[in-house]
């Protein structure tokens, strides 16, 4: 786990003489004074893809997308956004890039119209140009019904939505959206992110940081950052299957429980083979030696909770599971000490 | 300057939207036009209490003619002098005049008859005035006997003096040509940096920097509306000045605009260095007031630039407004032309250019 995995995503055939990646990042660290907020950072996305960027708060996500978008300059390393470098190119970046950043930040005292009329001119979009983009901008994201409001008067869903339709008044080819569904309703979550397939369809890029594990799962390719570092980056279903997730000779299993998961949950961690248990709804999620047989887990829960019925059938690793036991594995090096129940040899 | 029509026009429409800012922009001047143009520092009707021990004719004549200059105005008689003392002090006089009781005898014989004015010093204003009307109608009504004596009927040396540019005294001509300074500053200052200071408390200038749109359109784009607004409220405080308080602008109007224009970009350019070091409004004010007080104060506007220490003459000499008020004040009272005022023209254009210097970089900093 020295080195961030790398898995080479399956990509599309570019154009001719065009990068085929929407992003490039190679060794990409940022300084603030003394603090490092971002160390080494590399990773690559295809055209046309959804990149997740996960990560606790503070580990470096913000950071990283404002590099990506000129508003900050890298301290090392190289960024390329649609092929050019941010650095070098950064007004030329600017022009074929969209933001939706985590705040609000359109302007309030100004109607849907408005605020899409300004962005648009301040791409240079003029007449008809800008009367086509904009009107397309309000039927991708329905606004059309909210012209004429005031922005401060949407609700968050359809401010973002208003937001992501100002980032797309100029076509770009690569957008980024920091947070954007936080604190908004499940349905406008969903509906936020057809928008989003709808626009990679088309070939853009998008680079989404989110702290849901249902958005991350729908995305491309993710990346999990932590204290400023990439710890692991890869298809979701690869990332599930990793070695360092579910150990050799562990497995891990689901235990669904009639009642009281809670207890059953307490009662578990007294079992010597089970490594890790998390609880969702009426069931738990262990981390079990394999050499331990369904029957037998059931039976010993069962026993140990004082006669609940509990049914036990293998699971594959969820993506929570592989950031919660890479964030463990980490801290564990970091503090020079070994994980319980990772045998050195077998791994 | 790419974006800047497009920062310009938004600009422009969220001013107009926000009502509150337009109507401290419009109401303020007018207010504080109004106050300053109705107060009159000059002298008159000094609350005064009398103490009469001689109760003559004489004597009645004298305090008639104390209140016939119009300074003084009897409040009341005092029975003594302690009581006379006592008025003054408790601030129900500001004037005490005791007439001794032998006041009339010595009259009729043609010995020299002495008054005793208190004058109450706590207020410098009143008590120089008071004392200058009080030994002005000494000295005149002295001198009148005295010539009256001699048989001549003109003065040894007669003084002719002249009052240029404003014989009235009228306050008002003095007050509010460097008003007019002060009122810009604040609208050009505090407003302009609100404008940018908003963007970044909301997270719209972020959102603005991510676009092509340069830095310096940004700046332009959104000062120019606000160097609009400074300029009516100009238009406004000098039409209302020449109109209402009838102060009349001797000097060229369009070299009183043209200068003035170049006193507001040094204004709106302060606005823009306060707002790149404050990221709140409420920050942003604390920031500007450290400016706005001196410019109040050490400018000339309060108290004559001859009156303030050596050093602090000095940082009277790099503030705009102490030049503008100067340019103002000569142009309206004096009718003075370019060539008269051209130190304070080319100190004005100084500080104006390395303002809006210093301020576009300390601005790019910050967003960089």
């Amino acid at each position: 786990m020295n080195t961030a995995a790398i898995l080479e995503p399956a990509s599309r055939t570019p154009a001719p003489g065009e990068s085929p990646y929407g992003i490039e990042v190679e060794g990409v660290s940022r300084d603030f004074g003394k603090y490092r907020a971002l160390d080494d950072v590399s990773l690559r996305v295809p055209r046309g893809e959804i990149f997740g960027l996960l990560g606790p708060n503070g580990s470096g996500k913000s950071t990283l997308i404002r590099i990506l978008c000129g508003l900050l300059t890298p301290t090392t390393g190289r960024a390329r956004v649609d092929g050019l470098d941010v650095t070098t190119a950064g007004e030329e970046v600017r022009r074929h890039i969209g933001y939706v950043s985590q705040k609000f930040s359109l302007y309030e005292d100004l109607t849907v119209l408005e605020n899409l009329n300004f962005f648009a001119s301040v791409y240079g979009l003029k007449g008809n140009d800008r009367h086509e983009r904009r009107e397309w901008a309000m039927d991708l994201t329905q606004l059309d019904p909210y012209r004429d409001r005031l922005a401060a008067q949407l609700s968050g869903g359809w401010k973002q939505r208003l937001a992501l339709a100002a980032a797309l008044m100029h076509r770009p080819r690569v957008i980024f959206l920091d947070e954007p569904t936080a604190g908004i309703d499940p349905v406008a979550r969903r509906e936020l992110w057809n928008l989003l397939f709808t626009l990679a369809a088309d070939g853009v890029t998008l680079l989404v940081t989110t702290h849901y594990m249902d958005e991350a799962e729908r995305c491309s390719n993710v990346a999990y950052l932590y204290l400023s570092k990439m710890l692991v980056q890869g298809r979701p279903d690869d990332l599930m299957l990793m070695p360092e997730v579910t150990p050799a000779g562990m497995r891990r299993v689901q235990a669904d429980c009639d009642q009281g998961a809670a207890a059953v949950m307490g009662a578990s961690r007294s079992l010597p083979y089970v490594d890790d248990v998390t609880i969702f709804g009426n069931a738990l999620h262990l981390l079990v030696s394999a050499d331990v047989d369904d029957t037998k887990i059931a039976g010993d829960l069962a026993a140990a909770a004082h006669g609940a019925r509990v049914k036990v059938s293998p699971i594959q690793a969820s993506l929570e599971d592989v950031f919660v036991r890479l964030t463990k594995l980490q801290v564990a090096k970091k503090n020079g000490s070994k994980l319980p129940l990772a045998p050195e040899g077998k791994r | 300057m790419r974006g800047f029509w497009a920062v310009l026009k938004k600009e422009g429409m969220q001013m107009m939207r926000d009502s509150a800012t337009l109507r401290f922009a419009i109401a303020i001047p007018v207010f504080q036009l109004v106050l300053f143009g109705l107060i009159d520092t000059n002298v008159k009707h000094v609350p005064t209490v009398v103490f009469d021990q001689s109760r003559s004719p004489d004597s009645r004549e004298l305090i008639q003619q104390f209140v016939n200059t119009s300074y003084f105005s009897v409040v009341g008689y005092a029975p003594s002098r302690d009581a006379m003392h006592e008025e003054i002090v408790a601030g129900r006089a500001s004037v005490g005049i005791e007439i001794p009781v032998d006041f009339a005898r010595r009259r009729l014989y043609g010995q020299s008859a002495a008054l005793l004015v208190l004058i109450d010093g706590s207020d410098a204003t009143i008590s120089s005035q008071a004392l200058s009307a009080a030994n002005g109608l000494a000295l005149s009504r002295s001198i009148t006997e005295l010539l009256e004596r001699s048989g001549n009927d003109e003065l040894p040396i007669g003084v002719h003096p002249q009052l240029l540019f404003n014989p009235d005294s009228r306050s008002a001509n003095l007050l509010i040509p460097g008003l007019v300074a002060i009122l810009l500053t604040f609208s050009g200052t505090i407003l302009a940096a609100f404008a940018i200071v908003r963007e970044r408390e909301r997270g719209t200038l972020e959102q603005l920097m991510v676009t092509p749109v340069s830095p310096l359109a940004v700046v332009m784009g959104k000062l120019l509306p606000y160097l609009v607004l400074a300029f009516v409220q100009l238009i406004l405080i000098l039409t209302l000045m020449t109109t209402v308080f009838k102060v009349p602008i001797h000097g060229s109007v369009p070299l009183l605009m043209a200068l003035s224009v170049v006193y507001l970009f040094s204004l709106l350019a302060l606005g823009l260095l306060v707002s790149s070091r404050s990221s709140t409004q409420m920050e942003a004010v604390q920031r500007a007031q450290m400016f706005l007080l001196p410019s109040i104060m050490l400018s000339g506007y309060i108290f004559p630039l001859s009156s303030l220490p050596a050093p602090i003459r000095v940082i009277s000499q790099i503030l705009p407004a102490t030049h503008f008020i100067a340019i103002s004040r000569g142009i309206i009272i004096r009718g003075a032309t370019f060539h008269d005022l051209w130190q304070n023209v080319a100190a004005l254009v100084a500080i104006a250019v390395v303002l809006v210097a210093g301020s576009t970089q300390a601005f790019k900093k910050t967003i960089s």
